[in-house]
């Protein structure tokens, strides 16, 4: 599919040392131009993982201490109730959250390609929450769905007095008030990738198809989708990290409330290491987030490679 | 490289003191201070003690973390990995002893001599400075957490003359108002909001018992009868709370007791700031009085800020670390800080007739006297006692016991105590 | 207009149903954008209203006083961090990180993507895993080993030190996303140029860049929006002066015990929103449509 990297010209004619080295220098130009932003990404992954892992095998509280003392802290994490409470509310958010993030970023994409008026208008008013630091419409977001201050309040003050909506302070219902909450922020930008993936398609494929007679909805179940397929990738991958990465929107929305209900692994992770002066439990609950990251992604690679190689054995 | 850099300031530094020996005796103090009093009144207060640094004629700098205080520990740690220590910062309670054994902090010894630290600061609050003898921290004021604050309309529509004394006072009065169809407690769920309640009780309840479980962290008293006691009146309390209390800030509390939908709320004195900022009046709006106490006797929970200095190689950062100690510890700041901040001076040798709360005004007479009686003790809610691990853990307990209606007081005081435990 | 070219999905309807079908969607827009325009109209509200108004009725109310002051003490005159100059020191510390770090780390991740889609070589496709491995690192984690980095770089609190932290962080993304859209570039296209002689970068600038621009303002739009409401680096990182304008809008907005001035608060907020919402109306004009069309011919 990729285009060989050799030129069709270069392999003959080499009568001189410098146009060999250029030429081979040209070769090799992809790789180069690689080379740096890969040097820098192999430290930070693997290299700060690294320091990570052996932080949470180590006896560092206050500061980083490098004596090894075993695996006693992850131990002390898994009995930890929170630590249990944490991990699970990060499954449960991140399945709902990416879910829906994508449902709804596709379905307004999607919308927003039917050659509306006021094309920016839209894209912007969807755009925008992304815009806002999320600690201060986190809090708004608070204010809104608190029984006392917010949507319920109003629609008992409209008459309707019997009317309920009291997510937030409900134990087992507030980490779905940090679902609605995060799809708000997220699904804009979602929107804005799927677009530019629509974008992309050649008007052409799909004037045909509806010339042939085929309905709108058939082109895009079976021409425009698959062929934003990649741009699917982008948005889970964005949707994933931003899902693992939750800080700010518990931290503005419930503040791991009612009680300890809707704590998330990052901020559990920074509670250990900056304000309790327990790194290495800390480090170990950092790597404990990676591991349930590779649940997710060890699977899709080997789906991945499994497929590719059964498309390379049908020829 | 590094050491090419070295030598070459170190050249151009000894020709510089060789040529200015006579400037380079002063040193001209400098500092970067840094804290929490990020915003609004802290911050004012913050920026008038840079005037005065600026005024003895240093040059001052300060940095201050929004939000979470571990973003100001997370600064601090990147700090000191990085190889810049700061020269102040906004450390309290037992993390002063945490850093002080790390030896990176400065003595402040040579100064508090010179100027009588321990004749004026409240003696409670000398161990928490001098963790191993030395002064290494100078604290800014001192707040009270066992304040109770009072609608006044409501407690005049339910015909309650006096600020109940005792729990058994208090739970009849709450009747009353539940009674008269309002709420009797205003409150916003928060780990350290729901720990500030509670230590309040116990401390109102068993004074022997918070000084065991709160401030040696001895987890056999944490599940003791008494604490188990101290549980069900707080169970009782929560049910006297409205339903929206999860994720409440603790100012909009406030105004919930300030504007008469609820009759009473207990919150340390920084409220007195939001008080003044809606403009509503001691004895007009509002009452205060100390939180109930079984024991009849005059109370105080003590809570402080403090900022410590750390060790520096620039002689200008260290004259600056001196002035900055001894400008934090002048009367003259003590009251601007407090004023705004609604807690009264670490020193106990201020005059507050002038310029503070009548209620401020009650905290300082109130310290002297448990100070008499026996009965001040540091906050374990605000991070004064045990370490940031025991607090932690047994914070998460209070908090899940508020918002869990069916958790029993017995499980809650095992599972504080072992949650403890299970960090030790 | 640009955006109009192309194919028009509901072109195919006929008009009775294509009027019905604009009606769905029309509503469909509304009923989404009221969603997602509710808190913002709380905080503009508040930032008009008097600290009385908002401590007595409420924090979601109309207005029962107005005021534009608010706006101009947000802007200059109320204290945060230390000094009184509100937030227009934190603010262009902020643009003058986030301009470099957007711009070259958007760059560097479309030449990377264009190398990972287009000149694809043995193990290229791992490289391209490893490097999408980068986005998934929690911050809290890796605070301790940059603030290390830094030490050793002599970048402490530096505005060069945050710009490098958000290049190498970002690059992640802008590789993806800039790999996953050039990837649908027709090979064809690239062949015919390499026929022709031209070589990576002349590829890259005839051919490659001006099929970008979607690609690019979403990748600007990323990286500017995230750089520019990134907190915890942006304040572990910075020091004195130098404070991004997250660190004056989490002063602003989470006082702890100090009290909140919810106007000033949410007339700063909505000023610390507009460089991205500007980023977002302006770069709007470049999601053009069908431009491969125009390339082939």
């Amino acid at each position: 599919m990729a285009v060989e990297p050799v030129t069709l010209t270069s392999v003959k004619a080499a009568p001189n040392h410098g146009r060999m080295l250029r030429e081979r220098l040209a070769t090799i130009l992809p790789q180069l131009v690689l080379a740096p932003s890969l040097f820098a990404t192999l430290i930070y992954v693997f290299v700060f993982c690294g320091w990570t892992i052996w932080i949470s095998l180590s006896n560092s509280s206050l500061l980083p201490d490098y004596s090894i003392s075993g695996f006693h802290h992850y131990v002390e994490l898994w009995s930890n109730r929170r630590w249990t409470i944490a991990y699970t509310n990060l499954f449960l958010f991140t399945s709902l959250y990416v879910i829906g993030a994508t449902a709804i970023g596709l379905l307004l994409a999607i919308l927003i390609d039917q050659r509306v008026r006021a094309e920016a208008l839209w894209r912007t008013i969807y755009l925008y929450p992304l815009a806002v630091s999320f600690v201060v419409t986190g809090t708004v977001w608070r204010w809104l769905l608190s029984p006392s201050t917010g949507v319920e309040r109003v629609v008992h003050q409209l008459g309707w007095a019997s009317f309920k909506f009291d997510w937030l302070v409900q134990r087992e219902m507030a980490i779905y008030t940090v679902v609605i909450t995060g799809i708000w922020q997220a699904s804009g930008f979602v929107m804005a990738l799927f677009l530019a993936g629509l974008r992309s398609i050649d008007p052409d494929l799909v004037k045909a198809a509806q010339i042939d007679g085929a309905s709108m909805p058939r082109i895009y179940r079976r021409i425009i989708l698959p062929a934003i397929g990649p741009i699917f990738i982008s948005v889970l991958v964005v949707l994933l990290q931003f899902a693992i990465k939750t800080f700010d929107l518990v931290i503005a929305l419930t503040g791991g409330g009612p009680g300890i209900a809707t704590t998330v692994p990052a901020i559990y992770v920074y509670d250990l290491m900056f304000q309790r002066g327990q790194m290495a439990e800390g480090a170990a609950a950092a790597i404990m987030i990676l591991l349930a990251l590779s649940l997710v992604l060890v699977p899709y690679t080997i789906w991945k490679n499994w497929r590719e190689r059964r498309e390379a054995a049908r020829g | 490289m590094y050491l090419a850099r070295y030598a070459t300031a170190a050249v151009a530094a000894s020709t510089i003191l060789g040529l200015l020996s006579v400037t380079a005796v002063y040193a001209v103090p400098k500092t970067n201070l840094l804290s929490q009093w990020d915003n609004g009144s802290d911050a004012a207060a913050i920026a008038k003690l840079g005037e005065m640094f600026t005024a003895a004629g240093g040059k001052w700098e300060s940095t201050s973390i929004a939000g979470h205080t571990a973003n100001t520990l997370a600064k601090l740690r990147a700090d000191v990995v990085s190889g810049n220590l700061p020269p102040a910062v906004q450390l309290k309670g037992p993390e002063i002893a945490e850093w002080d054994a790390t030896g990176m902090t400065l003595s402040l010894d040579e100064i508090a001599r010179k100027e009588n630290w321990d004749g004026v600061v409240a003696p409670e609050l000398l161990s928490v400075m001098k963790p191993k003898g030395s002064w290494v921290a100078v604290p800014m004021n001192i707040h009270r957490i066992n304040w109770m604050w009072a609608s006044k309309i409501v407690l005049d529509k339910v015909g309650i003359k006096e600020m109940p004394k005792t729990w058994a006072e208090f739970n009849a009065d709450a009747e009353k108002v539940k009674a008269a169809g309002i709420i009797p407690i205003a409150h916003g769920s928060a780990d350290w909001t729901d720990a500030t309640t509670f230590e309040i009780v116990v401390y109102g309840m068993d004074i022997d018992l918070f000084r065991k479980a709160f401030i040696e962290g001895n987890t056999d008293a944490m599940r003791s009868p008494q604490m188990v006691a101290a549980f069900e009146q707080y169970r009782k309390m929560v049910k006297w709370m409205d339903p929206g209390i999860a994720g409440r800030a603790w100012d909009a509390a406030a105004n919930m007791m300030l504007t008469g939908q609820a009759a009473f709320f207990f919150m340390g004195d920084w409220s007195i700031g939001t008080f003044n900022a809606g403009g509503f009046k001691e004895g007009v709006d509002y009452l205060c009085g100390q939180a109930p106490a079984d024991n009849g006797k005059p109370g105080f929970i003590l809570n402080s800020d403090s900022v410590v200095f750390f060790k520096q190689k620039d002689a200008d950062y260290l004259a600056g670390s001196k002035l900055l100690a001894h400008l934090i510890m002048t009367k003259e700041f003590q009251t601007i800080f407090n004023q705004a901040k609604g807690s009264i001076p670490a020193r106990l040798d201020v005059d507050l007739s002038k310029g503070f709360n009548p209620c401020q005004q009650k905290s300082q007479q109130d310290l002297g006297e448990s100070i008499k009686a026996g009965t001040l003790v540091r906050s374990f809610a605000h991070n004064m006692t045990i370490l940031q691990k025991y607090r932690g853990a047994a914070m998460e307990v209070i908090t899940e016991f508020v918002n869990t209606p069916n958790l029993a007081a017995n499980d809650a005081a095992n599972r504080m105590a072992e949650a403890v435990e299970a960090q030790q | 207009m640009a955006e109009a070219a192309g194919y028009d999905p509901l072109g195919a309807a006929g008009t009775w149903r294509h009027q019905r079908a604009k009606l769905v969607v029309y509503t469909l827009l509304c009923l989404f954008a009221l969603y997602y325009v509710l808190p913002l109209g709380v905080v503009i509200l508040n930032s008009f209203r008097d600290l009385p108004d908002i401590n007595r009725n409420g924090l979601i109310g109309l207005p029962h006083s107005f005021s534009l002051n608010y706006w101009s003490l947000a802007w200059d005159k109320f204290c945060v961090g230390g000094t009184c100059a509100g937030i227009e020191p934190f603010f262009f510390n902020s643009v003058s990180m986030v301009v470099p770090a957007t711009i070259i780390s958007t760059a560097v991740g479309a030449v990377n993507g264009y190398v990972l889609a287009k000149w694809r070589f043995t193990g290229s496709e791992v490289l391209f895993g490893l490097m999408t491995l980068g986005v998934f690192m929690p911050g809290q984690m890796v605070l301790l080993p940059w603030a290390r980095v830094l030490g050793w770089l002599g970048l402490t609190n530096t505005t060069s030190g945050l710009v490098l932290i958000h290049c190498v962080q970002g690059l992640s993304f802008t590789t993806l996303f800039c790999r996953n859209y050039y990837v649908n570039i027709p090979d064809d296209l690239i062949k015919a140029a390499r026929i022709d002689g031209a070589g990576f970068w002349r590829i890259f600038r005839k051919i490659v860049l001006p099929l970008s621009p979607p690609i690019l303002i979403v990748t600007v739009i990323w990286q500017f929006t995230n750089i520019w409401n990134e907190f915890l680096f942006a304040v572990i990182f910075s020091s004195g002066t130098h404070q991004p304008i997250t660190a004056a809008l989490i002063a602003l907005s989470a006082g702890g015990t100090s009290v909140h001035q919810y106007n000033v608060e949410s007339a700063a907020v909505l000023i610390a929103a507009l460089p991205p919402l500007l980023v977002y109306v302006f770069g709007g004009r470049y999601f053009l449509r069908g431009l491969t069309q125009g390339a082939l011919k």
